[in-house]
Parts: structure tokens; sequence; C-alpha cells
């Protein structure tokens, strides 16, 4: 396969020396990264609403009323839907969905996929060979198809969508972890603590794991906007989030469908949510990576 | 370099392989009776019949006979028969084909048009006021769901301009100005968020050739400005920013399927998705499959590419 | 003297020629109506499929052997016009039926049309013994039950002989749903392509994006068709059937359309024609009666009364739709329930008191607060099925049902309903002829495989065969009302309310048939004619 990978990180992380550095370590951040921390910002927001969409929301996101496709206005911050559905609500409750699906199918690729990594990297031979292989595989397809096709065999679903967006990460996280568990194997103190007796699996935990945390980061908050866009898709087509969840995915499939029209609104709003929070996750993505791992810088 | 190309083509036999297994998998993953699935408009099943649909589908034999008999076919080319059409898959995928090569071919040029001169003016102005917007741009560029931006440039163009291109495909042999009247947008809106990508890569891999020794050593010596950017970094530049295309391809596919749906495209992508909601569960098979192949294809002749472009790759001992 | 008389003649003339009605416009020849259907059809072949999208996109190809009238809106016995028939007759007091057909009339490879053809399309579709082909899908084998047996004496003479009176078998056969299929043509090929003898012929037909017919210039009435093709062209997107139509790539739109869209389409071109029309399809709740708790009458007359229909019209409905029982609602329904009766039903009157009652009915049941009762409602994934059920859920919600939705793919959905593998449904039924016979044969009888409900009661069963034979037509009607009295009494299925149907086209698309009972009936764009 080709040799650079979009979103690989393929070089070995720098292990980070023992002294920190003095002074505030977040306002470092911000002043060196502005972009980053803008990221940051916009995470928080979307974590904060999502936290407290019951506070934040002014109506019953799924209560239906006779005030259909009313522009926006005192009432409704950001209007109502073809069923008379307030618009903001159904967004603030959304960030809820986008946050779920997003953070539970990157928790489980990256976990799962960096099981794989850890243990094929460690292993080495033929099981590493092997794994690689379906790595490879399972990365080729584009990302939407695979999703497509499992959300299409399994039907559409909270738990279906979850499981059907995690899988395109699996190989993306193995493939990562397993280069850093490569570069760290063979660094002198860990042949010194396995000389010393300890067991495989200690070894693994205490030594080579928390020096693979860095590209761990990086790669969970990439893939957080990821999933979230992948959501949006699958539920756009109709095959993601169904209701009474409010998808803001699957409301842009339905105005787009019948009432863009006669109100834009219900396009524009839902679509920027989903862009944000994307964004967000990305500005600070990006951040992350020039902090943790230096030597990328630039990318 | 022919060790290398054998080993490329061994790996690409044995992805596709391995993806044929797991679209296998995937799609009995489903519940319920494909037959009964099949028949949906009446749910009025004749038993006799449903034997016989099972028996041409091959259902009732053991599932490592029916994935043989499915590779036969592929190595066939043979793309099987859509149920819910009733007539051989093919005929319903070939005129659907150019519509989606097209948009693909057009998203392509227009991501590297703007991805390629960007990524080198980033790089070139690094940290600068332009770069920020650059990468900024960029970053949003990825951070649209591809779809949504299609349907703004809709309500944009649509209520705004007027702009309404034609409802059923034109082929550019017959009307080329309608033709592309017709697919500029929907590119533009898949191209963008390719560029992004490209922008990127083109960036990064301009720095990384931008420290280079001899390059400081040519601004040293007083050759700077635009000469030495463009003509020596580029050349060296150019070898990643066409592996990313490879991975491009895979990339474009998804923002192929969302981009035709919504304007409307007769392409291929759209019939995946099309048969998905049709429940035309053999097609689905055959269909992501084809996918499969074509992106295989596609990074195969990409890392064949940078085989015959690295000096690296070209003159290693065999 | 001549100056006088001449004056006096042009007088006349005026006070004649302003007098006189204005010539009609006479019909122009030429031009392509371009339509949108519903969606793609899943086949070409109506006797095999159930949706609107077969029918509405065939019939330019086929004939039937009687039709209904296109100008005339309301369709009845009274409106029915020979097509391949040329005259027919009724014999032995409605017990057979006899048609002689035309002679002149050629399929569209050339082949003659005959009797034979007719025996086999009808013995096909009534699952005879001996008919020369078999339907894999049938779902209106039930319209022909009553027939014994089909005769062609001779190739241009067909009867049908029944084993009781049924005066509506005359409607059925002009239904969209009716047309005769080729004897020589294998019933295979016609899933994929059309051969008929109607006045188009098939040009091309691309799955998912368009059927295309051009003129049949061998039509059998002579100086028909006026339009030189018609094309159905797919478009998913409904703000992009709304643009097309106003950028005038389309001639008509509205299949599908709510108020709202026609709305939308006229604001930006307001020279668009728009009709409103009822229609004969109903928004219904399909309600498991095998499933319990639902085979508590309480219960279900609880979710009847929940589910306030004043609600329904304002909100997934967008004001437009009428109110009625199993049968069309009147005046534009034959068979419709009267007006004052229908503001008597459950759901109708006032919403505070009804959900109370509903509350009230659920505690009788044994649900309440510290006990909800949990209820799945099912329905199509498709937009006008699950705004719908949005709306429903939340209606129960109010009176403390703990109701969820659930969506399920069109492929999956009628196998499920058919096995009863659900609690309660949303569901949307259009049937084919505003008839009785039609109506409450597919829907209520025991055993139907339309009747998703699972209702079966002997009683009706014979009320309906009763009324199937009334020939006095007030008679008739005071039995179907009894039997739709008593399905809304039963809660055999929820009636929500009738929607209504547009359509929005150019002025210069003349001639283009609505019927107020039916949505069927009237793709044949045999008189439809385009100025331009």
């Amino acid at each position: 396969m080709a040799q650079v990978r979009a979103f690989d990180v393929v070089t070995a992380p720098q292990i980070l020396p023992a002294e920190r550095p003095r002074g505030s370590t977040l306002g470092r951040f911000i002043r060196k990264k502005p972009l980053g921390a803008a990221g940051g910002f916009l995470v928080l927001v979307l974590v904060a609403t999502a936290l407290l969409a019951g506070v934040l929301a002014t109506h019953d996101p799924v209560r239906t009323s006779g005030t259909v496709l009313v522009a926006p206005g005192a009432d409704h911050w950001l209007g109502t839907d073809n069923l008379g559905r307030d618009l903001y609500s159904r967004i603030v409750h959304g960030s809820r969905i986008s946050l779920l699906v997003g953070l539970a199918s990157t928790l489980m690729g990256t976990v799962v996929g960096g099981l794989i990594g850890l243990l094929s990297g460690y292993a080495g031979g033929k099981t590493d060979l092997l794994s690689q292989r379906v790595m490879d595989i399972m990365q080729a397809l584009p990302i939407l198809v695979l999703a497509l096709v499992l959300a299409a065999a399994l039907g559409p679903s909270l738990t279906n969508a979850i499981v059907a967006i995690s899988i395109p990460i699996v190989p993306r996280a193995a493939r990562i972890i397993r280069a850093s568990v490569l570069a760290i194997r063979e660094l002198t103190y860990v042949e010194s603590a396995r000389a010393l007796g300890a067991r495989h699996v200690r070894v693994a935990l205490r030594h080579i794991l928390p020096n693979t945390m860095g590209p761990f980061i990086v790669l969970a908050t990439a893939q957080l906007g990821g999933s979230i866009l992948v959501e949006a898709a699958l539920s756009f087509l109709g095959l993601g989030i169904p209701e009474p969840y409010p998808s803001w995915g699957r409301m842009l499939s339905i105005a787009a469908a019948e009432y863009a029209e006669k109100a834009p609104w219900l396009v524009i709003w839902p679509g920027l949510a989903i862009s944000l929070a994307v964004f967000g996750t990305n500005l600070l993505g990006d951040a992350l990576r020039d902090t943790l791992d230096p030597r990328l810088r630039g990318s | 370099m022919r060790g290398y190309v054998t080993k490329r083509l061994l790996i690409a036999v044995v992805t596709l392989v391995g993806m044929s297994m797991v679209i296998f998998v995937l799609m009995r993953l489903a519940p319920g009776n494909i037959v009964d699935i099949l028949f949906e408009s009446a749910g009025y099943v004749d038993q006799a019949d449903k034997k016989q649909l099972e028996r041409e589908l091959g259902v009732d034999r053991p599932l490592v006979v029916q994935y043989a008999r499915w590779m036969g076919e592929v190595a066939r080319g043979d793309l099987g028969k859509s149920y819910r059409y009733d007539m051989p898959a093919w005929k319903i995928i070939k005129p659907r084909l150019p519509v989606t090569l097209e948009l693909a071919f057009l998203a392509l040029l227009f991501s590297i048009l703007l991805g390629v001169p960007f990524g080198v003016l980033s790089a070139a102005r690094q940290d600068r006021p332009l770069d920020y917007v650059l990468r900024v741009l960029s970053l949003a560029g990825l951070s649209m769901p591809a779809f949504w931006l299609g349907m703004i440039i809709i309500l944009v163009f649509v209520r705004s301009l007027g702009w309404m291109p034609s409802i059923t495909y034109v082929s550019p042999l017959v009307d080329l100005k309608a033709n592309l009247w017709q697919f500029a947008v929907p590119a533009l809106a898949v191209g963008y968020r390719s560029s992004a990508l490209i922008m990127r890569i083109t960036r990064s891999a301009m720095l990384e050739v931008l420290r280079e020794d001899y390059i400081r050593t040519a601004w040293a010596k007083g050759q700077r400005g635009t000469l030495v950017v463009w003509r020596h970094a580029l050349k060296n530049a150019s070898l990643p920013v066409i592996t990313v295309i490879g991975i491009e391809f895979a990339f474009l596919i998804g923002g192929l399927v969302v981009t035709e749906t919504v304007f409307n495209l007769p392409g291929v992508a759209r019939y995946l998705v099309d048969a998905i909601q049709l429940r035309d569960y053999p097609v689905v098979q055959n269909l992501t499959m084809f996918i499969a192949v074509v992106v295989v294809l596609a990074n195969l002749a990409v890392d064949l590419l940078y085989a015959w472009a690295d000096p690296r790759i070209k003159y290693e001992k065999a | 003297m001549r100056a006088i008389a001449l004056a006096l003649l042009l007088a006349a003339s005026l006070i004649v020629g302003l007098t006189l009605p204005a010539p009609a416009q006479a019909p122009k020849y030429g031009g392509v109506l371009t339509v949108h259907p519903l969606t793609a059809p899943p086949s070409l072949s109506p006797h095999e499929e159930s949706t609107i999208a077969t029918v509405q996109q065939v019939s330019a190809c086929y004939s039937n052997l009687i039709y209904f009238d296109p100008p005339k809106r309301q369709e009845s016995l009274e409106t029915v016009i020979p097509e391949l028939a040329e005259k027919w007759s009724w014999q032995d007091n409605y017990r057979n039926l006899v048609f002689l057909l035309r002679r002149d009339v050629k399929w569209h490879d050339g082949k003659p049309f005959t009797s034979r053809d007719v025996k086999y399309t009808f013995d096909m579709v009534r699952g005879a013994a001996d008919a020369d082909a078999k339907l894999r899908i049938n779902p209106r084998k039930l319209w022909y039950e009553n027939v014994e047996a089909i005769e062609a004496p001779d190739p241009h003479t067909v009867v049908f002989r029944l084993k009781r009176p049924q005066p509506s078998l005359l409607l059925l056969l002009a239904s969209g749903y009716s047309p005769i299929y080729p004897a020589h043509v294998p019933l295979a090929d016609l899933k994929t392509t059309c051969v008929g003898t109607g006045p188009y012929k098939l040009k091309e037909y691309r799955p998912g994006e368009f059927v295309e017919y051009v003129k049949n210039p061998d039509y059998f009435v002579k100086g028909r068709p006026y339009l030189d093709g018609v094309k159905w062209i797919h478009i998913k997107d409904r703000s992009t059937q709304i643009a097309a139509l106003q950028a005038g790539q389309l001639e008509v739109g509205g299949s599908g359309w709510n108020k709202a869209n026609a709305e939308t389409a006229k604001k930006g071109k307001p020279e668009l024609i728009v009709t409103e029309n009822d229609s004969n399809v109903n928004d219904n709740v399909l309600v498991n009666f095998k499933r319990a708790p639902l085979n508590n009458a309480r219960v279900r007359r609880a979710i009847n009364l929940a589910l306030d229909r004043k609600a329904y019209l304002v909100g997934p409905r967008l004001g437009a739709a009428t109110f009625g029982g199993a049968m069309q609602p009147r005046p534009t329904g034959v068979w419709g329930l009267p007006p004052a009766e229908v503001a008597t039903l459950p759901g109708m009157g006032d919403p505070v008191k009804q959900k109370a009652e509903a509350r009230t009915l659920l505690a009788a049941a044994g649900f309440g607060a510290g006990n909800p009762m949990k209820l799945t409602v099912s329905t199509r994934a498709l937009s006008i099925y699950v705004d719908t059920a949005s709306w429903m859920v939340d209606q129960l919600r109010q009176v403390g049902i703990d109701a969820v939705l659930e969506q399920i793919e069109t492929g999956v959905w009628h196998p499920k309903m058919t096995r009863l593998d659900f609690q309660v449904a949303l569901n949307l039924t259009g049937t084919a002829v505003d008839d009785p016979d039609a109506m409450l044969f597919e829907n209520f009888r025991c055993g139907s495989q339309r009747n998703f409900s699972g209702y079966c009661s002997e009683e009706i069963d014979r009320l309906m065969v009763e009324q199937s034979q009334t020939l006095d037509r007030a008679k008739r009607l005071k039995l179907v009302n009894e039997i739709d009295r008593r399905l809304q009494a039963d809660g055999a299925r929820l009636i929500l309310g009738w929607g209504k149907q547009y359509a929005v086209h150019w002025p210069r698309v003349k001639a283009y048939p609505q019927h107020e009972n039916s949505i069927f009936n009237v793709s044949r764009f045999q008189d439809t004619w385009l100025d331009k």
C-alpha cells in the first residue's frame, strides 16, 4: 500500500523528558496554539451542551405541535420543523446523540484497534503479519461504504450505528499503536525490564502503554470528528439513528427532501452544528498532534 | 523495482480476497430470510416459488459453497442479477458508470487544482497569516458534511441564482455545455473537501522538502523566491502527493455517494444506496465488491506510479 | 335601404356572435409530457404490484376492457367507458358479464388482440387451477374470488361467469390495476418491459431513472393520442421536484406532494395551475388484534381516543384532509358514512375530554402512572409515514402510554405486516377503486392477505358478501354504512384521516385528468395535450 497516509502517525513518538517546564501548560498552549485553543473551546461547548441539554433546551424536542414551519423568532429561536417541533431544542438534544455516538464509536474503535495493535506489535512474527494484512484490508474500503453496508445489514438503531461507525476506526488505531509499540519495544529499559524477569503483560502495561498515549489521544480526537461525520451521513441516508432520537444528520435528510425552499433554517442550522462540532475536534486534534509530537509539525 | 512491483501486486490480490470475505460476512449479518425480503410487495409467498428462488440464490447451500460460487462469479466479472428490478445488474450499472466516472474525474481535477497551489502557498508562507487562513479554510472543508455542502450550494444556486441543470443525464458527447453545467457544481462540492486533504499533504510534504539542506544552501546562495520553491521543492514533494491521490479515491467515493443523492445524478454510487434501501442484497454485495476492486486497483496504480517516480525504489536491488 | 339592411345584418351577426358559446380550443398534436412519479416503480407489471408507483407509470402503455372517463371527476358506475370492450351487458341477474370486444386492436408488437388475452389475464389473476400463467405475487386475487369461470366462445367475446351477483365487478375491471396482458409474451418479461395496446409504446426503461414512452401510431382510437410521448422522470428529492417543475423541465408535478409543497411551487411561479382534490388514500393505524394488550377492546378504544384528529389535520396534514370511516368520505366518496355520524367517531371530539376518557379506559385495563403501557409504533421508513408516526407517538405519550417509534425498511414492511409481527403500525392505504368490494374484501375479510390487523368477524364477512350482491343502491349503501360503523366500533383499523392529492402543472398542459375518489385510474393520458 502507499507509504503516506493522510491522518496516520507512522513514526514513533518522542519519549517525553521526565522534567516538565515551568509555567501553566494551559496558558502556554493557548498562546502557542491559538487555533487549537479555539478548537478546544468549541469541543467544550459541545460537551457542555450535551450535558446540559435539558437545561438549555426551550421546548421538548419530540413534542409535535400545530405551529409548523415557523420562521426563527422570539418563541422558537431557530424556528420549527414540519411537525411543529422546536429546531433549537432538537439541535441542543442532538448534540447528546452526536457526542454519544462519536465518543462511543471512537472509544470502541480505538480500544479494540489499540489492543490489536499492541498484540501485533509486541508479538511480532506471523501474528503481526497476519493482523497487518487484515488491518490493511479493512482500511482499504471507503469508510462510508463499509459503514453503509454494515448499517444496512444490521438495520438502523443506535447500537448498530455505533458499531458500524467504530469498525473503520479499528485498523487506523491498530496501525498507530503498533508503530509505537515497535519503536518502544527496542528500547533498552524495556529489555532490561524483561531481563529482570518482568512478565510480558506487566511490561506491556507499565512501559509500552503509557508512551503510546500521545498518538492515541491524537487519533481519538481526530476520529471523533470523523465519527460524527459518518453518523451524519448514515442518518442522512436513512440508515443511522432512528426516530425518536434527534439526530443532526437525520434532521437534514427530511429537511432537504421536503422543505428546503420553504424553510431554509431547517437546512442551515443542523448542518452548521455538525460542521462546528467537527471543526472544533479537528482544530484541537491538529494542535494536540503538534504539541505531543513535535516531529510532525507542519503536517 | 521488479521486487517492489511483484510485492504490491501480491498484496493487492490478497487485499481483494480479504475484502471479499469481509463483504460476504457483512452481508450475511442481515436478519431475516433474503427471499422474504425480496418478496416485499404482497407478502404473498408461494412455498414452491420460494424454494426455487432459494435454490437460485444458493442460500440453501452451506456458507463456504456460497462463498466459492460468488468468487467464481467475481472472477468472471459477473455482477449478478438485480432481484428488485429483475434484470442483470450490469444492465443497470452500465449507463450509470459514465456519470460517476465523470463526477469523480472532475472532482479530482478540482481538488488538485485547488489543493496543490494552496498547499504550496501555505508552505511558502508558513506560520504567516495567509498560512493560517488557508489552513482554517481547508480544515473547514474537511469538517463540513459533504451532503450539507451540496445542500447549501443548491439553496444558494437554485434559490438565488436560478441555476437548474438538466434533471436527466446529458452525455458530454451529445451536449458538452449542458453536461458541464450539470456536473460543475456537484464536482466542486465533492472536490472542495478532497482539495483540503491534498492541500494539507502538499503543505507538509513541501515543508519537509524546504527544510532539506540543499534548499537552504540555494537560499543562502541568494536564489530565493518563487523559482527555488517551485522547481526544486515541488518536484520532490510530488511523490507524497501522488500517493495521497490513491487514498483520495477511497475518500472521494464516500463523497460521491451523498453528492449523487443530493444532486439527483444517476450514478453508480447512488445506485448502491438505492440497492441498500430496496434490500436488493445480491446487488449490494456485488456492487460493494466492485467498488473495492476499483479502490484497490486505483491504489495499485498509484503505488506503481510512485515506484516509477521514486528513484530509491526504481534502482533498488532485487 | 341597403345600408339599413347591412347594418341590421351586422347587428344581428354581432348579437349572435356574442351569445354563442366560445368555440372550445382545438387540441394540438405534439409535445412530450414530462412528469415525475411518486417513486421509482418496483417493476412494470401492475398485476404483481400494490403501489401507485407502478400503476401510474405503465397506464400509458396498457388498456383495460373498460376504463373510467378521464374528464369525469367522481368515478362511479356511471362514468365507465369502453376501451377494449365495445359493449357489455349483464345477464342472468348480474351473474354473467358478457363483453363484446373491439376487432381492430393490435398489440404493440403487431400481434392481434383477441379474447384469449382477456381469459389469460384474468385466469392468471384469479389463480385458476388451469391458468396458463401463474403470478408469483398476487395481491388482488381476492377481487376475483367470485368468478367461477371465464369463457372465450369466439375471438371477440368474453364471458365472466360468477358464483353470485356482483355489480361491482365492472368497477374492479375498470381500475388501473386491471389491464389486459398479452397471452403471447412471457410473464417474467413484463416486469421490465411493456407490451400493451395502449396509446403509448415503451421507448426505454432505466430503473431508478426514467420510464419513456412514444406515441403509438396504431392506437385503436383514431386521432389519439395527441402527445408525441410521455416521460416519467424519477426525482427522489422533493425540493428538486419543485425546482424542476418551476424551471420548466417538468410539465406536471404533484405526485406525493402535500399542501406546503404545492404552495411553494406556485409561489415561485404564479402561472402554475394547482388542483387540490380529495383522494382515496387514508392514514390508518393497524392494530394487531392477536397481541396483548391490543386484544382488549378498551385499550383499542383508548388509543383511538388519544389520537386527536384535529391536531392530525393541522400537524402532519398541514390543513388538508377529510375525515370518515373505512370508505372514502362524502361527498367525493360514494360510500362514506353520513357526515353527522363521522363527527361522533372516536378522536373527532374534544381532545381534552377524549384524552381523559382514554386514560380512564387504560386504567380500567390495568395501566397507569405506575404501570405505563409499553407500545411500539411501527411504520415504513419513508418521510410521509415517519412524520405522521412521530406525531402519533407524541399523542400516545400524552395519555401516559410509553410509545416509541420503530422504522421498518420498505423491503421488509409487507412481510412483517403479513406475519403480524408488530403491535400497532402507522399505515397508508389507497384502494384502486372507491368501491366496497375492493376496499372491504381486501382489508377486512377473514384471512385476506392484506388484512394486516388479523381482524376476523364472521358476521362482518357475511354482511360483506350480502352487500356485494345487493343490486339496489340505497339498500347497499345502508349495508355498507352498517359494516363501516361496526368496523369503527371494533377498532379494526383506526382511520386517522383521508389526505388530499395535488396536481401542479403549467397552463399549456390541457385535459390533465384528476379524479376525486382515486389516484390510480388517471394516468393513461389518451386525451391530454400540450398547447405549445
